[in-house]
């Protein structure tokens, strides 16, 4: 292998690439610029749909009016900005109708339990419509609304009895969130980052791919290609070189543009609410996250270079390859699963097993041997795929582009005749 | 007694044998062997499917083949690719430039790839932009380039290395007039240089004005090789496209004045002289 010339064809792969749009739209300006503003303008969004939400006034009736000893609950609800009772309570209409056709929010019923211990007691049945956003809304609110008379008609008559707050509760369950706003920035950092990270590293290697192999032929430059004085290995190592690096640089862009972009757009976004998170990475996870982008470039980059090789256009390129990058997306969800830790089990499936060590990386959990075994594994796969590759292009009908078929008709066909 | 120069590309008893689906095993290239010599065009005639492109394709390495042997400037095609491919320089209709790059790129990526000197690949990449002319446009993308400009840049790039070298295989194919013979005149330039020039072709007016010797191939054989002069005195006949008729004829034991055709037997191939292909240099027939 002749490194100088690897050296001299990778510069004029990545020469072309960087005059081809798609690539760099593909691999640096999505990248950078699409999930930064996607996130931004979902977030922007939600807020918006949010505070539409928060500002609608809950439209209620009330079909029987709760007992007169607590009439003060529906005093509470006619107080409420937010809630407009329509309707005295008592008057005859068909409510429920109205709540069908939307025309209201909710329904409420205070219903008296005679007999019961309790002289006046009364429970109170909502209908709302649960898919609707507002009467979801309604229903919340209002029981908010009887929850706090509750607990203030509770108070009161403890008062009343001389019974302290310790007497009336006599054992509490209290929670208390040990983990800080870092722990809950990394938890949501390590399944996005490690998401994304996948998807950008596949995405890098989505175009380059097609374009070195597929692109070649239509062009017709492959023929060209076979006749300088470069060995087979040394064109098909500055090739992969090429498509890998595309993908690293496609997922560590995305990675630095999510950072700044979670820092300067989720940040603000959330701060001053219950949801104060701060985003922080252990330094540590850096050298994890950059020796996942590799092993999974170089994964990528061999199994789509291999069927898209077969391919006589770039059109045909595509299609071959698109079922593979959306089979991507099965293993990374083990990312979303986060009591699961990366074991011997999840170290062996593949691209799962990179989402999940980066994840754990990001969160602050380093489990070294998993973390070994994940890697090894991945370059393991990335071996087979290159002995197959070398033994693929043994066949000169694949070189010449003589075989009309796909990969899978060649392995049958040839391969393993 | 005068010293025989040393051939630069040998060709022994060559063969390739392919596996076709339909018709089984087929012989390609069966048992060719010629030898070439520096300041010699040496001329591939055949019809289509003869076997020309194949045997070219063997030389440059491009394919591995089946039997026999060969080599260029000594080295053996099947033990050292990478030497044979650095001697010689291969153009043909389907080696095509890298869209994407300039002119000057194209030319500066095929000195260093194949080897050039590094320190001199500037000065090599300046006068071949110079001697095409190519400077008007040298930082044009190749894309952008009108057919006749791109015909330029991919002769410069087959002789950027300056290899000893050079084959043409059927590289007048889809040129216009003008171009065509602005290709004859660059193989006759190199030819002078002292370059060893293999050059197939159909077209049997192009192959008149250029070749020292032609080799007729027909089936993968050669069928006759020698001079013009030595195939008219051998055959009795005086035009080429006669010459080779003969030769073809004779191969498929077709007597006398019958025709051969419709060209099935001759694999679907075409043979043009006389001008009788449009948009090929065929011009008029040999004097």
């Amino acid at each position: 292998m002749n490194w100088s010339q690897i050296g001299i064809l990778y510069r004029r792969e990545l020469r072309s690439a960087l005059r081809e749009r798609t690539i760099v739209v593909n691999g640096i300006l999505i990248p950078i610029f699409m999930y930064p503003i996607m996130l931004w303008a979902m977030f922007t969004g939600l807020t918006f749909v949010q505070g539409i939400n928060e500002g609608f006034v809950s439209r209620v009736a009330v079909q029987s009016p709760p007992p007169p000893a607590h009439a003060a609950v529906l005093d509470s609800l006619r107080a409420r900005d937010d809630v407009e009772v329509s309707g005295a309570e008592g008057e005859d209409g068909d409510w429920l109708q109205l709540l069908a056709d939307g025309e209201l929010d909710a329904v409420v019923s205070f219903r008296s339990l005679p007999g019961d211990a309790l002289p006046d007691n009364f429970s109170v049945d909502v209908h709302y419509d649960r898919a609707e956003e507002r009467s979801r809304r309604a229903e919340s609110r209002i029981r908010r609304i009887v929850s706090d008379y509750r607990t203030a008609w509770v108070t009161s008559e403890a008062e009343s009895r001389s019974l302290t707050e310790a007497d009336r509760t006599v054992f509490a369950v209290t929670g208390e969130n040990v983990s800080t706003s870092e722990d809950i920035g990394q938890l949501l950092l390590g399944q996005m980052l490690s998401f994304f990270l996948v998807i950008m590293v596949a995405l890098g290697c989505f175009v380059p791919s097609i374009d070195t192999t597929a692109g070649e032929r239509e062009r017709s430059t492959w023929e060209t290609l076979m006749t300088v004085s470069a060995s087979r290995t040394s064109i098909v190592t500055a090739k992969y070189l090429y498509v890998a690096s595309l993908g690293i640089v496609a997922g560590l862009l995305n990675v630095a543009a999510m950072m700044v972009s979670m820092g300067a757009v989720v940040r603000p976004l959330l701060a001053g609410t219950d949801d104060a998170i701060t985003f922080t990475i252990p330094w540590l996870a850096a050298p994890v996250m950059l020796a996942g982008a590799i092993a999974l470039a170089l994964f990528f980059s061999a199994a789509m270079m291999i069927l898209a090789a077969f391919a006589r256009s770039f059109k045909d390129g595509q299609a071959m390859i698109t079922p593979v990058y959306w089979l991507v997306f099965i293993p990374i969800l083990l990312g979303d699963q986060t009591d699961v830790n990366l074991s011997l089990g999840s170290a062996l499936i593949p691209i799962g097993n990179v989402t999940m060590m980066i994840r754990d990386a990001i969160g602050g959990v380093f489990l070294w041997e998993w973390i070994a075994v994940t890697l090894l594994f991945t370059l393991s796969l990335v071996a087979v795929l290159l002995l197959l590759a070398r033994q693929i292009l043994k066949f000169e009908d694949f070189l010449l582009g003589a075989f009309d078929g796909s990969f899978w008709r060649f392995a049958k066909e040839k391969l393993f005749a | 007694m005068t010293d025989q120069p040393r051939p630069t590309v040998s060709v022994s008893d060559l063969r390739k044998t392919f596996y076709d689906e339909s018709r089984g095993e087929v012989h390609a290239v069966d048992g060719l062997t010629f030898e070439c010599f520096p300041g010699e065009v040496f001329g591939l005639l055949g019809a289509n499917g003869a076997g020309k492109t194949t045997t070219l394709r063997m030389l440059s390495t491009v394919l591995k083949p089946t039997g026999g042997s060969a080599s260029v400037m000594g080295h053996d095609i099947a033990t050292e690719p990478e030497a044979v491919r650095k001697s010689l320089g291969f153009y043909s209709a389907s080696t095509a430039l890298y869209p994407r790059l300039t002119a000057r790129e194209t030319i500066d990526f095929f000195t260093r790839i194949n080897g050039f000197p590094r320190e001199a690949v500037d000065a090599r990449v300046a006068e071949l932009v110079e001697r095409f002319g190519i400077s008007e446009y040298e930082n044009g993308r190749v894309d952008k380039l009108s057919s006749g400009m791109k015909q330029k840049v991919s002769i410069a790039r087959t002789i950027a290395h300056d290899p000893p070298v050079l084959i043409f295989d059927e590289p007048t194919v889809g040129l216009d007039v003008m171009n065509a013979l602005e290709m004859v005149k660059v193989v006759r330039e190199l030819k002078a240089e002292g370059k060893t020039i293999l050059y197939s072709s159909h077209i049997m007016s192009e192959v008149e004005k250029l070749c020292d010797r032609i080799g007729i191939v027909h089936r993968g054989r050669l069928l006759a090789l020698g001079s013009l002069d030595d195939l008219r005195g051998a055959t009795g006949e005086h035009y080429l496209e006669d010459v080779f008729l003969h030769y073809v004829k004779e191969a498929e034991g077709i007597a006398g004045e019958a025709e051969i055709g419709p060209m099935g037997e001759l694999e679907e191939g075409v043979v043009t002289g006389r001008g009788t292909q449009a948009g090929e240099a065929g011009g008029a027939p040999h004097p």
